[in-house]
């Protein structure tokens, strides 16, 4: 009976939530707000599960992971817009990674010096900020949510060739000076072949340039491809922008502090501000419309059922007679394919293994020889990714905008609060009761609820909606204080 | 030559000296004792060579390398098994994954099963339960075969027969003393009549220091000397 004490008091909770939205709103409302709190379940989900695994096994609280939705649903919608962003872009993130991988052997062959590294590395601080000064970033944000390319001819939208490769040689400069901070840090036990990095240092380098040089071409190929393709890259785009943040941020802003933990929420909350400003500064201050959706979801006209939906493509379906979009259920999809994937991860991969047993007991896992630090900036960057999926996933759902970090933020962190803090279990119940109590309560304030004897229906005010999910975690909470599937001993 | 040596090494923990001049040698081969009262630092100077709190001055030389300064993981590679007080192991993973986790190479769970499974074998039997649904006795063993799994040279056992029954501890001697044979052991443990039964050598410490080291069989000729340092009568 105890063991099961968690799933039962799920069972219940999400029992009660759906009987009394059945009750208060018909079959019909309420199954469309079942459907809308499992859209926003699958979101909820994929922001709180980065959450919950670096807290569990990190005991870091990392108020900046909104940011990473934020900036994943950005770029995502920024590439798919605007595909040619690539060709402008990626030489250069090439060019710093090839000068800091040779930057990191080079630091790991020079005597090691307490002072040195880090005066070099704020000298390629330095050389960063000149090699990427008057970049022009106008042109490459400006994209229409619909079309490719957006208004940009492609004249405005690139800098002249020279100047480009000025750039590539001074960003290839900076990360090699960059590169000795990071050498202390990387130490390889597994001799490779010498030759490999180099190669691959050579290999990254030519197709830096390459892409340079083909742009003409490569960007009327870029522009000229389908919507779906492009929502493909846009997810790849926004999720390796998330993984390559994450790491970053771990590597240099968390790994530090690791243990003091006033200072690490101190440090992740600027990070949010900091980051919300970055992105206006960026990309504006407004939000942009919905991103369009991949061709399947696009047809204005409403299927029948799921089955005629694969034929027919249709933006929307037909639920008990009203119409629900079908890209959410697209979302509803991604998050349940990612639970289910990361679920299969934790349980049967060798890192999985590892970051169940980090999750209890880390210093012993790095004592069976096992660079635990590594398995850190690995599952933080997984993390970001999820996040940053999300906020792709979401962009053709709510648009993107500056403040949907912090709100889609606070929303993830209740629901790891009411789940238990570390479980991912318990995450994905959390962002379920959440997500369910949201779409109730926005349906209370869009209908109303007529009790019995009321010659009127009693309307609730939109605070009402955003304050439920609050007093679900308050009640929750006084309940079990560690979250449904949270260890009480702790 | 010795396997293991550490030079006098100075350990602060915040604050606090807790070592202040801890040397000793663990010969290849040998179940070496690192005796002392509660409090005197013995499970400190594990984790110092283990790199969990590195000492801040002195040496720690394994296998004729210097090891001090390094990252735990990196010195827990070179071969030093750790078998921590209070067991540590992962209560959410199954028994199997527990030894799984250790393996450093793919398959060294399977090189090594016969040998931990004809030392412990409770273990097998259990191989699928959750750790964390074993008694006292059996985490004990499954933390000593979880140290085994690789191929360490050395293994730091702290403190194996705390809250055990008298007869585990019986058991849990036996075992020791018999992959004593294939690993070289550094063992701390409170209790006396276990480990000078067991171990070849000893060394002492005292409020941090290293007082007295040598055969464990000349020890047990100065009972003056065990009553003065670990309170113990024989």
């Amino acid at each position: 009976m105890k063991r099961y004490r968690a799933t039962i008091a799920f069972v219940l909770i999400v029992g009660v939530l759906t009987a009394l939205g059945y009750a208060a709103f018909g079959p019909q409302k309420a199954t469309a707000a079942l459907l809308s709190g499992l859209t926003l379940a699958a979101l909820y989900f994929l922001l709180g599960a980065g959450l919950s695994l670096i807290f569990g096994l990190m005991d870091v609280l990392n108020f900046a992971h909104g940011i990473l939705f934020m900036v994943g649903a950005y770029v995502g919608y920024t590439v798919f817009g605007n595909p040619r962003l690539i060709l402008n872009t990626a030489p250069l993130f090439l060019a710093l990674a090839v000068g800091m991988m040779a930057g990191v052997r080079l630091g790991r062959s020079i005597p090691a010096h307490r002072v040195l590294p880090y005066l070099l590395a704020l000298l390629g601080i330095g050389v960063m900020v000149w090699g990427v000064w008057g970049f022009p970033l106008r042109p490459l944000v400006a994209f229409e949510p619909t079309t490719a390319g957006g208004a940009i001819p492609t004249a405005l939208a690139q800098e002249p060739l020279p100047r480009m490769m000025v750039r590539l040689v001074q960003l290839a400069l900076a990360g090699l000076l960059l590169g000795p901070a990071f050498a202390r840090w990387r130490r390889e036990e597994r001799q490779t072949s010498p030759w490999r990095p180099v190669a691959l240092g050579v290999g990254l380098a030519a197709l830096a340039v390459l892409l340079l040089l083909g742009r003409d071409g490569l960007e009327k190929f870029l522009l000229g491809l389908s919507v779906d393709v492009r929502f493909l890259l846009a997810l790849v785009a926004g999720a390796a922008t998330g993984a390559a943040l994450g790491a970053l941020v771990e590597t240099t802003l968390i790994r530090p502090f690791y243990g003091r933990p006033v200072t690490q929420i101190v440090l992740t909350l600027g990070l949010m501000f900091a980051g919300a400003e970055l992105v206006k500064f960026v990309w504006g201050k407004e939000g942009r419309p919905p991103m369009a959706v991949p061709t399947a979801f696009s047809r204005s006209c409403r299927s029948p059922n799921l089955i005629a939906w694969l034929t027919e493509q249709c933006s929307s379906i037909d639920v008990l007679g009203r119409a629900f979009p079908t890209y959410r259920l697209l979302i509803i999809a991604i998050g349940l394919l990612i639970l289910a994937g990361v679920a299969l991860l934790l349980k049967y991969s060798r890192l999985g293994m590892i970051v169940r047993a980090g999750v209890q007991d880390s210093t012993m896992v790095e004592a069976l020889g096992i660079n635990v630090r590594r398995v850190f900036t690995t599952v933080f960057a997984l993390g970001s990714a999820l996040a940053a999926l999300g906020g792709v996933v979401a962009a053709p759902f709510i648009g993107v905008y500056p403040e949907m970090g912090s709100t889609f933020q606070l929303q993830a962190f209740i629901a790891v609060v009411i789940g238990g803090m570390g479980s991912y279990a318990g995450t994905a119940v959390g962002a379920l009761v959440l997500g369910l109590a949201r779409a109730l309560g926005d349906t209370l304030v869009t209908t109303g609820i007529a009790l019995p004897g009321m010659a009127e229906a009693l309307r609730a005010s939109p605070a009402v909606a955003r304050a439920s999910t609050v007093l679900i975690m308050a009640v929750v909470l006084l309940v079990r204080p560690a979250g449904i599937f949270g260890k009480s001993s702790q | 030559m010795a396997l293991l040596e550490v030079q006098d090494i100075h350990t602060f923990i915040g604050q606090f000296h807790i070592l202040q001049g801890v040397s000793l040698e663990v010969p290849e081969g040998s179940i070496t004792a690192l005796l002392g009262r509660n409090g005197a630092g013995k499970t400190t100077t594990l984790k110092s060579i283990l790199g969990l709190t590195p000492p801040r001055t002195g040496k720690v030389i394994f296998a004729g390398e210097e090891i001090q300064g390094r990252p735990a993981y990196e010195i827990a590679s070179m071969g030093i098994g750790y078998v921590p007080e209070h067991r540590a192991i992962f209560t959410n993973l199954t028994v199997e994954e527990n030894l799984r986790i250790a393996e450093r190479r793919r398959g060294d769970l399977k090189k090594r099963a016969d040998f931990i499974f004809t030392l412990f074998p409770d273990l097998k039997r259990l191989a699928r339960l959750p750790a964390g649904h074993l008694s006292g006795g059996q985490q004990q063993m499954l933390a000593i075969a979880r140290a085994l799994v690789p191929d360490n040279r050395i293994l730091l056992i702290d403190e194996p027969s705390e809250g055990l029954a008298p007869i585990l501890i019986q058991e849990l001697m036996e075992a020791i003393r018999r992959l004593s044979a294939e690993v070289t052991v550094l063992l701390v443990d409170q209790n006396f009549q276990m480990t000078s039964r067991l171990a070849d050598r000893y060394s002492m410490i005292d409020d941090g220091r290293t007082v007295r080291s040598g055969r464990m069989a000349d020890l047990l000729k100065e009972p003056e000397v065990i009553r003065r340092y670990l309170g113990a009568v024989i």
